[in-house]
């Protein structure tokens, strides 16, 4: 295939005429005409909006402290919504609308935070061993090994509680104990492509092996790293928010939705009246970590099934 | 049929690799070899998790020892010295290690005894839980997956598709705590803990015969029907929860391989000798979409595990995962370190297993 | 000689993302009894596609769309056609493997990588020949429980055999029900009164609701332990398959049935293949291209056993391949197919001399000649995208004889002289008379 395309490319038909271009266009289109990925979209686009318009949505009362979501008294029991909080507030009466509007960015953050940068260390080390082999592929895979026996939730728990709880220091482990992750499968995908013809060709036509990794391989195998990737955004949402709820986020009160679900644990169940008393505490921050990871997982899906050659034909 | 070898020169084509060697031998010639070097691998993960603990400053670990609230800088020294947290590391590890192998993980202030005492107490309540929820998770996902697949685009597969995107996006804990919120909070049945307080009484009386440890099990043995039902009582909602996220990937992972097999050509060859579909689907493609499930399994139960942390914690079962959430909380280091360790090694039995189960679906595949 | 098998217009499409891929655009071929038949054309002609629609296997995104495929497998009644479109998917699983086989272009993916040798030729047996096992089983317990009596073991055996039994009797009266329902239906076929229509469902429902399996038989094979009974009908099987390697003269076939599809060669896979084809002497035999990826000496061997087994076993060879030299070796009639559409058909010696068509003229002076004197001539443009395949004459854009009509309409097929047919205006229409 490579031939091919290089003659192609060389002849300068123009860029749009490109086979991957070419390509790229016909899985989008097929991408956007599947409902699935269509409400994925959606759901990315109304958190991206909520999240770049928190400041109008919701001014916050301190503006060098907006993730600090405002209290209205320090009643202990939540109030149920209404005009003045239109979500409800929480226990100490902090308010369930704003902690939600200003966690969607810390949500932003989290993901994209931890993603690129575990992206970044799993492409250098992983391009590494995957194309230089040897002792050095060797040492990084044992070690991804154990990584991988690790219990990752209980040594970053461990790990947030040693170096001080808080939401900061939950991104920092996460980039820590989650880089083995991407490394292998990088290297999985490099392996794959490091006998195929085209780079054997490049090896034979004097390329030298960084220009190879970076000129040749890095742009074929990125396609679906990214792709795992961009659907990682939504667990790694999720993981955050799982080490928030255990207690080892902010201090409460900052608009983290992780850390919201975990103020509720005590409303579960409320007086004897009105058992389902408390269900806006419980339910509305859940929802909207579900609606979330909801969002990326379709959009990742739908994307490896359009995306994916392997996939393709049916 | 009259012979044709005139027309095959004897021999030129066949090259088999006769599978005539005893294949248990083999097989027990690797699992031995595994082993050896499982134990390089927790040997590995015993020094990455040592050197995690050394991160965190002596005083922080030895926090949890304290036990009034004015406490000297001076006295907190002398606890430091007591438990030797200014030594080297190597010296620390090397003790530690040390007293593994005479049997001593040390002393566990979240299981208020020696760590081990507090495993045997801890582990029987997590072990029901997976004992229950893994068959069921790999039974439902595998048989939605491949129902999914053979329904291609139709209602059924709309469903699958729709129930696994959506179980895999929701958060344990939120789940969880709906389930707690609507089941005991609303309807009153489905109580968090892992017994009642009648239960725990008779389970805790001088008659009680424990066995195992596992409650419905040991209800079995005493014949106390009712400890077995209020036992499996107490295991609905929190296998529930478990199954909802793993069946949900599984699930995803045998629809999409079971479509690549479908694909196959050797499905086209079942179809010529008049294979009805019913066959294909159950002879033909299902054992070879099993495999990439199989492959994947190892991993899965990682996630279990870290499901199990928040599942037991939001129904306050008294298990391992509890148990490590506190003790990670605490900063409890003798259980943390041992419980990794432990993990780390069921985490490799279970992809020994699956390695060798791997090996037996897939003949191409060969133990060395 | 008589038809055997024989194709009238047919239609297939295929419906992909991309579009409607009108891969068949009207195909007619007749296979008749003891002949060899070749199929030739380029990649993506439809050739494939022809075949699998004659099994009536054609892959998802596609579909059959017209026309009638017709089988003369009637041994009383030469002339007796039926019409597998018409026919239920259980009846075409009583066809495929048994009365037609099919053989194909890759071997290595064909056999499936999971199942030992054994199993896959055994499935044959297992799916055509039931009956036949399920006695031989019987007649082996009978004897064993003949030989020796042990009071509790003698019991459990007569129960074997009361369960083996009662599965060849529901199976042979499914084959017979099956086999009078399609002859109903048959009967019915042409004639479109309400009244027909309705006799036609309640034999089309009688047909589904019929059971394969006996129920008491099916919970003993599924019950764990219980089932290991049904192990019993594996030495049958076994037998059978190693008789078959050995007929089809593989070597070692002990040591053959035993290994899985990775163990083998190329050429030994084929040969796999081909015994699971012929595990149930078809009437005909399909062979999609069998030796495209082999080397030259293999693919000399594989022809060849194609060759013996076509005099010795199977009365007919259908035969697919792009390759003109072999098709010159071993065809008797042959047909040419361009882009969906059946171009001309004669047989091997007439076409070769008297080529009509402006493809099969185009293609003949492709092939190398043992005395190549001027340079090879290759034709002109590229294949037809066949979701927007050109008008009229599909071969038109690249046609030197082109006309007008040509871009309109398609052309009629035309009997040239007996046995010789092609489509083409040339021979047909008053343009080119004129
Ligand atoms: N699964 C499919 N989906 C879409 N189009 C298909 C499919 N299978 C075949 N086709 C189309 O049908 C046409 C005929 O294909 P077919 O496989 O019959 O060609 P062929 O003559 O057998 O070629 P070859 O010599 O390469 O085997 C091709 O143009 C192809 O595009
Ligand atoms: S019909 Fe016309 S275009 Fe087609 S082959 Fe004949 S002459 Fe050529
Ligand atoms: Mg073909």
């Amino acid at each position: 295939m490579s031939t091919e395309l290089k003659q192609k490319t060389t002849k300068k038909e123009g860029f749009l005429s490109h086979p991957a271009v070419k390509e790229f266009t016909f899985s989008a289109k097929r991408f956007l005409k599947n409902p699935l990925s269509i409400i994925g979209l959606t759901i990315i686009l109304i958190f991206a909006l909520i999240a770049i318009f928190a400041p109008v949505l919701a001014p916050p009362e301190d503006p060098y402290d907006p993730f600090k979501i405002p209290h209205d008294g320090w009643k202990t029991a939540p109030s149920p919504p209404s005009p003045e909080h239109p979500l409800g507030t929480m226990e100490q009466q902090y308010d369930i609308l704003y902690g939600i509007i200003w966690g969607t960015r810390s949500a932003f953050k989290i993901g994209f935070f931890i993603v690129m940068a575990n992206l970044f260390i799993g492409i250098i080390l992983g391009s590494l061993a995957g194309y230089f082999g040897g002792w050095f592929d060797e040492i990084i895979m044992r070690i991804t090994d154990m990584f991988y026996a690790l219990p990752f939730l209980v040594m970053a728990m461990a790990l947030v509680v040693a170096i001080g709880r808080g939401l900061q220091s939950i991104i920092i482990v996460m980039i820590i104990l989650g880089w083995p992750t991407y490394t292998r499968m990088i290297r999985g995908e490099i392996m794959a492509l490091r006998d195929k013809d085209f780079i054997l060709a490049a090896k034979a036509g004097g390329a030298k092996s960084l220009r190879i990794i970076i000129q040749h391989i890095l742009p074929n195998s990125i396609y679906s790293v990214l792709i795992v990737a961009s659907m990682n955004i939504g667990t790694t949402v999720l993981t955050a928010a799982a080490l928030s709820f255990l207690g080892l986020g902010s201090e409460s009160g900052y608009a983290d939705w992780g850390q919201m679900v975990s103020m509720c644990r005590d409303w579960i169940v409320g007086p004897p009246d009105n058992r389902l008393a408390y269900w806006y505490v419980v339910f509305t921050p859940g929802f909207v970590i579900a609606m979330f990871v909801l969002g990326w997982n379709l959009l990742g899906d739908a994307a490896r099934d359009v995306f994916d050659p392997k996939m393709r034909r049916k | 049929m009259i012979s044709i070898e005139k027309t095959i020169d004897a021999d030129v084509s066949i090259n088999i690799f006769l599978k005539t060697e005893k294949n248990h031998v083999n097989l027990l010639n690797y699992i031995i070899r595994r082993l050896l070097l499982m134990i390089l691998v927790l040997f590995g993960v015993s020094l990455i998790v040592f050197s995690i603990m050394m991160i965190i400053p002596p005083g922080q670990r030895v926090a949890i020892y304290v036990k009034s609230e004015k406490v000297t800088p001076a006295q907190m020294e002398a606890l430091i010295e007591k438990y030797g947290m200014n030594d080297p590391a190597p010296i620390q590890y090397a003790r530690w290690i040390g007293n593994i192998f005479q049997g001593d993980f040390g002393y566990s202030e979240t299981a208020k005894g020696p760590v081990i005492e507090g495993f045997k107490q801890y582990f029987p309540i997590t072990l029901e839980l997976v004992l229950l929820s893994t068959p069921l998770i790999i039974l439902v996902g595998v048989w939605l997956g491949t129902l999914g697949a053979v329904h291609k685009d139709k209602p059924v597969d709309h469903f699958t598709r729709v129930f696994a995107v959506i179980g895999y996006s929701l958060p344990t804990f939120w789940l969880g705590l709906m389930l707690l919120m609507l089941f005991y909070g609303l309807l009153g049945i489905f109580p968090p803990g892992q017994i009642s307080n009648v239960g725990k009484d008779v389970i805790s009386s001088p008659e009680w015969n424990r066995v195992t440890g596992l409650i419905c099990l040991d209800g079995i043995i005493n014949g106390r029907w009712d400890i077995v039902w209020d036992g499996f009582y107490h295991l609905i909602l929190p296998a529930f929860n478990l199954v909802i996220l793993s069946c949900a990937l599984i699930l995803r992972l045998m629809r999409s391989s079971m479509l690549e097999s479908l694909g196959q050509d050797y499905i086209r060859t079942a179809l010529a000798k008049g294979a009805d579909r019913g066959t294909i689907n159950r002879i033909h493609a299902r054992r070879n979409a099993l495999i990439p499930v199989i492959t994947i399994s190892g991993l899965m139960f990682a996630g279990l595990m870290a499901g199990m942390v928040i599942t037991e914690t939001i129904f306050n079962r008294k298990g391992i995962g509890l148990w490590m959430a506190r003790a990670a909380l605490q900063l409890d280091v003798p259980a943390i370190m041992f419980n990794v360790l432990f993990l780390g090694t069921i985490f490799a039995v279970v992809n020994l297993i699956v390695d060798i189960l791997y090996a037996y679906v897939d003949p191409r595949i060969r133990l060395t | 000689m008589e038809q055997l098998v024989k194709t009238e217009k047919v239609v297939t499409n295929f419906y992909t993302y991309e579009g409607v891929v009108k891969a068949l655009n009207g195909v007619s071929v007749e296979v008749r009894k003891g002949e060899t038949y070749g199929l030739v054309g380029e990649s993506g002609c439809g050739k494939s596609v022809t075949v699998r629609s004659i099994m009536r296997i054609v892959q998802s995104p596609g579909r059959i769309e017209d026309g009638k495929i017709l089988l003369f497998f009637s041994d009383t009644d030469r002339n007796q056609a039926v019409d597998i479109l018409k026919r239920s998917e259980a009846f075409m699983q009583t066809i495929r493997g048994n009365e037609i086989s099919m053989i194909f272009q890759e071997a290595s993916t064909s056999l499936n990588p999971v199942l030992s040798i054994e199993y896959q030729i055994g499935e044959s047996f297992r799916l055509h020949r039931m009956p036949e096992i399920l006695r031989e089983t019987i007649d082996e317990l009978q004897a064993n429980l003949d030989k020796k009596k042990i009071p509790f073991v003698s019991g459990w055996k007569k129960f074997q055999i009361s369960l083996f039994n009662r599965q060849k009797e529901t199976l042979e009266n499914y084959e017979r029900l099956i086999d009078s329902i399609e002859f109903q239906l048959a009967e019915l076929e042409d004639d479109g009164t309400s009244k027909n229509r309705r006799l036609k469902d309640e034999l089309n429902r009688k047909r589904d609701m019929l059971r394969k399996d006996d129920r008491l038989v099916m919970f003993f094979r599924r019950f764990p332990f219980l089932r290991r009974y049904y192990r019993r009908i594996n030495p049958v099987i076994h037998r059978k398959v190693v008789n078959l390697l050995k007929e089809l003269g593989v070597p070692n076939p002990e040591n053959i049935a035993r290994s899985y599809p990775h163990e083998l060669s190329g050429g030994m896979q084929q040969r796999i293949v081909i015994a699971i084809a012929l595990a149930c002497h078809p009437r005909i035999l399909i062979a999609d291209e069998p030796t495209s990826n082999l080397d030259v000496t293999i693919q000399a061997q594989i022809l060849d056993m194609i060759r013996v087994l076509k005099e010795t076993t199977i009365s007919s060879v259908l035969f697919i391949t792009h390759d003109l030299g072999v098709v010159a070796e071993i065809c008797d009639r042959v047909t040419v197919m361009y882009a969906g559409d059946t171009c001309e058909t004669a047989e091997v010696k007439e076409l070769f001399q008297k080529p009509l068509h402006p493809y099969t003229k185009a293609l003949l002076r492709s092939v190398p000649k043992v005395r190549q004197e001027e340079a090879l001539a290759t034709i002109p443009g590229v294949v037809p995208n066949l979701v927007n395949p050109p008008t009229g004459c599909r071969f038109h854009p690249r046609c030197e004889s082109a006309m007008d009509i040509c871009k309109r309409e398609k052309p009629p097929l035309f009997t040239y002289a007996p046995g010789h047919t092609v489509s083409c205006h040339l021979y047909t229409s008053k343009e080119a008379k004129s």
